[in-house]
């Protein structure tokens, strides 16, 4: 297209807001038909809001290449991604046991830390990337062929996890073994014993009935993740638009941030209940040995990103 | 616009650009026309349409293809084929089909099998007196069973497309593959009964024997493929390059029938070949983004659900339709461009994603022997030197054979089920 | 020219042979790694990125092959100087096609040149990306030499192909 931006004539603006997941049963999804209602609502249909269900990228780098290219307005990016950009900082809060709960993880990413990140973002980029708010794909727990009951149950135990370098060296001090399977293979590689175990969030790993699989019915809540996404708008394109369609978009953010975390907090839930209906068996572990074995490597990593001042402000506000 | 665009399409074909590049020229076209969409998309989307591991699966099951036509593997497949049912009227033929399904147990294409395997027999097949009609036909028809028995490139492609696991879909050819194997022999021994085809000496046991011993390492390359994917042991495309490596060993190690100094020409021979197909992928990419800013998925389910209200009908449309648009483009843009778009439906319909599989993967293979665009029949035609038509006319019967299998297992997935359940219950 | 394009045609047809080699060689590595248990993160991208790279680099070879498949119906019922008059059509709309794509890729080399691989971070995308122009650049410079050709036996007159 050409280089209108988006905009017609009347001043009205079309919006291309996309995710990666394809499941129409997915928080992400609560939370990009929430900013359509409200952007559409609140500006009597001069914004106009289209949402994409994977349908334009199953791969976050992909909605990150198209947001800066104009292909995309508002996309949803995971930390491991966004370093991808060159924005090596926000690798921070995926950091193992960075969070110790949700209320905690709200606190930061809602506050001085979620606001200094966002700067960040939107220095690094160019402008590029603007942050509308956090959002959260679930807080990650352990699932494999045998329940943990101490740190020494990992050793030689292959994983499935990200391939992210921070947290692969986590697991690896534990005594896993980390693996990469593609996440459409994994539900076979647990059936047939290609890896032992995986870590995952409930309503990602039950939808994929990894929980029903041999390596995969054993669910110990490690909660080493109370992850984080990125809900982005290109800076470049938000200027362009009006002052009231600025304020709109920001309250259709702000209204999407509420309905995807109620969105998945209600998810996890079920999920959980429907894994232990299933047959999955669910226990719980004395996570303080995880924990202090996580706080050198969060030193480590916060100092090589510079962000050691907000990983202490993190800390502190536990 | 949309009109303008198919019209833009058919013209460029029809003045002879490549079809690759009128998929990328139109998917441009379209781009520029919606004014959000940067241009620049287009370069993006054929990278990232290409970006993906089990792609790779593509060269490298085309490289192990190649490698047994070049270490004469493909040679002791039809000896040992011609053993087994060369006595039967019309042995040769019958041979050519029964290797086809040998070979597709180790190629993940049918075009190596239509070269490899067309070289040898259709020269011989004429020499014996089959006319040229049935040496072409048996030879292009036979060799669509190599996407159908497992491994398979369209499979694993579709697989991608829809997150089905690619286990369950090659199990799932099995059956039909099988199938249509039997009823090829079953027609061409009509055939070789009518017009008195001969019939090949009986070969006596010791001498199977040894020919079956000689050709256990190659046979034993399906085992490692399909053992080696549906046990898990390794991915589609990992199972790819260890047939490829196996392969290359066996035969400059064990049949002694490869030098070192071959290689180059078979690593060019494979480049050539999936690159065509896989160029032709990278354009198709950037045109089904085109389609899915349009969101073409969640149109056709309204328009399906609104005027098409049952599952069996909606089959036979996909039947149709991909029937249709595999005489002119490859399986792989094929299903790149229109998975995603009957996918939504499909799934609304209630139809399992693997049995959609089976379904998209056997409908395209009937597209590699109906022209224009029918690579196996173009080759076999120019092997045994007969015109598109006549080889044409010649394939029909086995197309309509292809057809009724085909709409067995689109109507009865559980005989195709059957055996991938008994083998691996799990997978479902 | 002639030989300028045989050339170029060799080296990219050497290129496109190391990369497939090289991911080749690196799901071996990756398969024997996984199996002897220990972890290598990296082999997936590098065998996708080489691959991308052999592939696109064969598609270019295949153009001035003109191995990329082609309907010749109207190709076979033309002749003479219509013919030729259609070839020379049909090498500027590839020409046209492939400049724009040589522009759009440079700006997508461009704007993603600093982006960094994940599992190899201390590598760029922009390794990557500069395939599509290199591709476009050679396929611009073969249909080129096709139109050259074209033309000149519409000058003689003759009847080619
Ligand atoms: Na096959
Ligand atoms: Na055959």
């Amino acid at each position: 297209g050409d280089k209108s931006e988006g905009s017609s004539g009347d001043g009205s603006i079309k919006i291309v807001a996309a995710h990666n997941q394809t499941s129409p049963e997915n928080p992400y999804q609560d939370g990009l038909l929430k900013f359509k209602e409200v952007a559409e609502a609140e500006s009597d249909g001069n914004i106009k809001v289209e949402v994409h269900a994977g349908t334009i990228g199953t791969e976050e780098s992909e909605l990150v290449e198209k947001l800066k290219t104009g292909g995309a307005d508002v996309v949803l990016v995971s930390p491991g991604f966004m370093t991808q950009t060159g924005i090596k900082e926000v690798n921070l809060l995926a950091l193992p046991y960075l969070f110790d709960s949700y209320e905690h993880w709200e606190k930061v990413v809602d506050g001085e830390v979620g606001d200094k990140m966002a700067n960040i973002i939107n220095e690094k980029s160019n402008n590029d990337f603007k942050l509308l708010g956090y959002w959260t794909a679930g807080v990650r727990h352990y699932y494999g062929k045998k329940p943990l009951q101490s740190m020494e149950d990992l050793e030689g135990l292959t994983m499935r996890t990200q391939t992210s370098g921070v947290v692969a060296n986590y697991w690896k001090q534990t005594g896993a073994i980390p693996t990469s399977v593609a996440w459409g293979e994994l539900y076979q590689a647990l059936q047939q014993d290609v890896v032992d175990s995986a870590e995952n969030a409930y309503p990602y790993f039950v939808q994929q009935n990894h929980h029903t699989t041999d390596n995969g019915k054993y669910i110990t809540e490690t909660g080493h993740d109370y992850t984080t996404r990125f809900l982005l708008v290109n800076g470049n394109k938000f200027d362009s638009y009006t002052k009231e369609q600025q304020e709109i978009i920001l309250k259709a953010a702000e209204a999407s941030v509420k309905a995807e975390r109620e969105s998945l907090y209600k998810q996890e839930e079920e999920y959980k209940q429907k894994a232990i209906d299933d047959g999955a068996k669910v226990n719980e572990i004395d996570r303080q040995p995880f924990i202090e074995l996580a706080k050198p490597l969060q030193d480590k990593a916060a100092k090589e990103m510079g962000v050691t001042d907000l990983l202490e402000k993190i800390r502190e506000m536990k | 616009m949309g009109f303008l665009l198919v019209g833009l399409f058919i013209v460029l074909m029809f003045i002879g650009i490549p079809i690759a590049f009128v998929i990328g020229i139109v998917a441009l076209l379209g781009i520029m026309n919606i004014p959000y969409i940067p241009e620049m998309t287009v370069p993006m989307k054929m990278l990232n349409g290409l970006d993906s591991f089990v792609l790779l699966a593509v060269p490298l099951f085309i490289l192990a293809a190649n490698l047994m036509n070049s270490g004469k593997i493909s040679v002791k497949l039809i000896d040992l084929a011609l053993a087994i049912v060369g006595p039967i009227r019309g042995g040769l033929a019958h041979a050519n089909i029964l290797v086809s399904m040998m070979f597709a147990g180790v190629s993940g294409a049918s075009q190596a099998d239509t070269a490899g395997v067309g070289k040898i027999l259709i020269p011989s097949m004429i020499r014996k007196g089959y006319d040229k009609e049935t040496a072409v036909g048996v030879t292009a028809a036979s060799s669509t069973v190599g996407v159908v028995i497992p491994p398979s490139i369209p499979m694993i492609i579709f697989a991608g497309l829809t997150n089905a696991s690619v286990g369950a879909l090659f199990l799932g050819g099995i059956v039909p593959g099988v199938l249509i194997g039997l009823a090829m022999m079953i027609f061409v021994y009509i055939l070789a009964v009518k017009r008195n085809y001969p019939k090949q000496a009986r070969v006596e046991f010791s001498k199977f024997l040894k020919l079956l011993m000689e050709t256990i390492p190659a046979l034993f390359t399906i085992v490692i493929i399909i053992g080696g994917i549906v046990s898990g042991f390794f991915t589609a495309t990992e199972a790819a390059a260890i047939a490829s490596l196996y392969t290359l060993l066996i035969s400059m190690f064990f049949y002694k029938t490869l030098k070192l100094k071959d290689l180059p020409k078979i690593l060019i021979d494979t480049l050539s070949l999936s690159s065509l197909s896989l160029f032709a992928l990278a354009t198709a990419s950037a045109l089904g983004e085109l389609m899915s800013y349009y969101q073409l998925g969640t149109l056709a389910q309204q328009f399906f659900t609104n005027n098409v209200g049952t599952e069996w009908l909606f089959i036979i449309i996909i039947v149709g339709f991909f029937l249709f648009i595999g005489t002119f483009m490859d399986a792989i843009p094929a299903m790149i461009l229109f998975v995603p778009v009957i996918l939504p439906t499909a799934l609304q319909f209630g139809i399992d994603p693997v049995h959609l599989g089976l379904i998209v993967v056997l409908t395209l293979a009937v597209g590699l022997v109906t022209p224009p665009y029918g690579l196996c029949l173009l080759l076999a035609a120019k092997i045994g030197d007969l015109s598109i038509e006549r080889s044409f006319k010649a394939v029909v019967p086995y197309i309509a054979i292809i057809i009724v299998v085909l709409l067995f297992i689109a109507f009865f997935p559980d005989i195709a089920f059957y055996v991938p359940k008994m083998i691996n219950p799990s997978l479902f | 020219m002639n030989r300028f394009i045989k050339m170029l045609e060799k080296i990219q047809l050497t290129l496109g042979i190391l990369f497939l080699s090289l991911f080749f060689i690196v799901i071996v590595i990756q398969i024997t790694t996984r199996h002897l248990g220990i972890s290598v993160i990296w082999t997936t991208e590098l065998a996708t990125y080489s691959f991308i790279w052999a592939v696109f680099m064969g598609a270019a070879v295949m153009v001035n092959r003109r191995e990329h498949f082609t309907f010749d119906y109207l190709q076979r019922k033309l002749k003479g100087k219509t013919l030729l008059i259609l070839n020379i059509f049909n090498d500027l709309v590839l020409i046209v096609f492939n400049i724009a794509l040589f522009i759009y890729g440079l700006e997508v080399v461009e704007g993603f040149w600093s982006y960094n691989w994940v599992a190899l971070p201390q590598l760029k995308m922009g390794y990557v990306w500069i395939s599509i122009p290199i591709m476009a650049g050679t396929m611009i410079l073969y249909s080129i030499s096709h139109l050259m050709k074209h033309v000149k036996s519409l000058k003689v007159g003759e009847v080619s192909e």
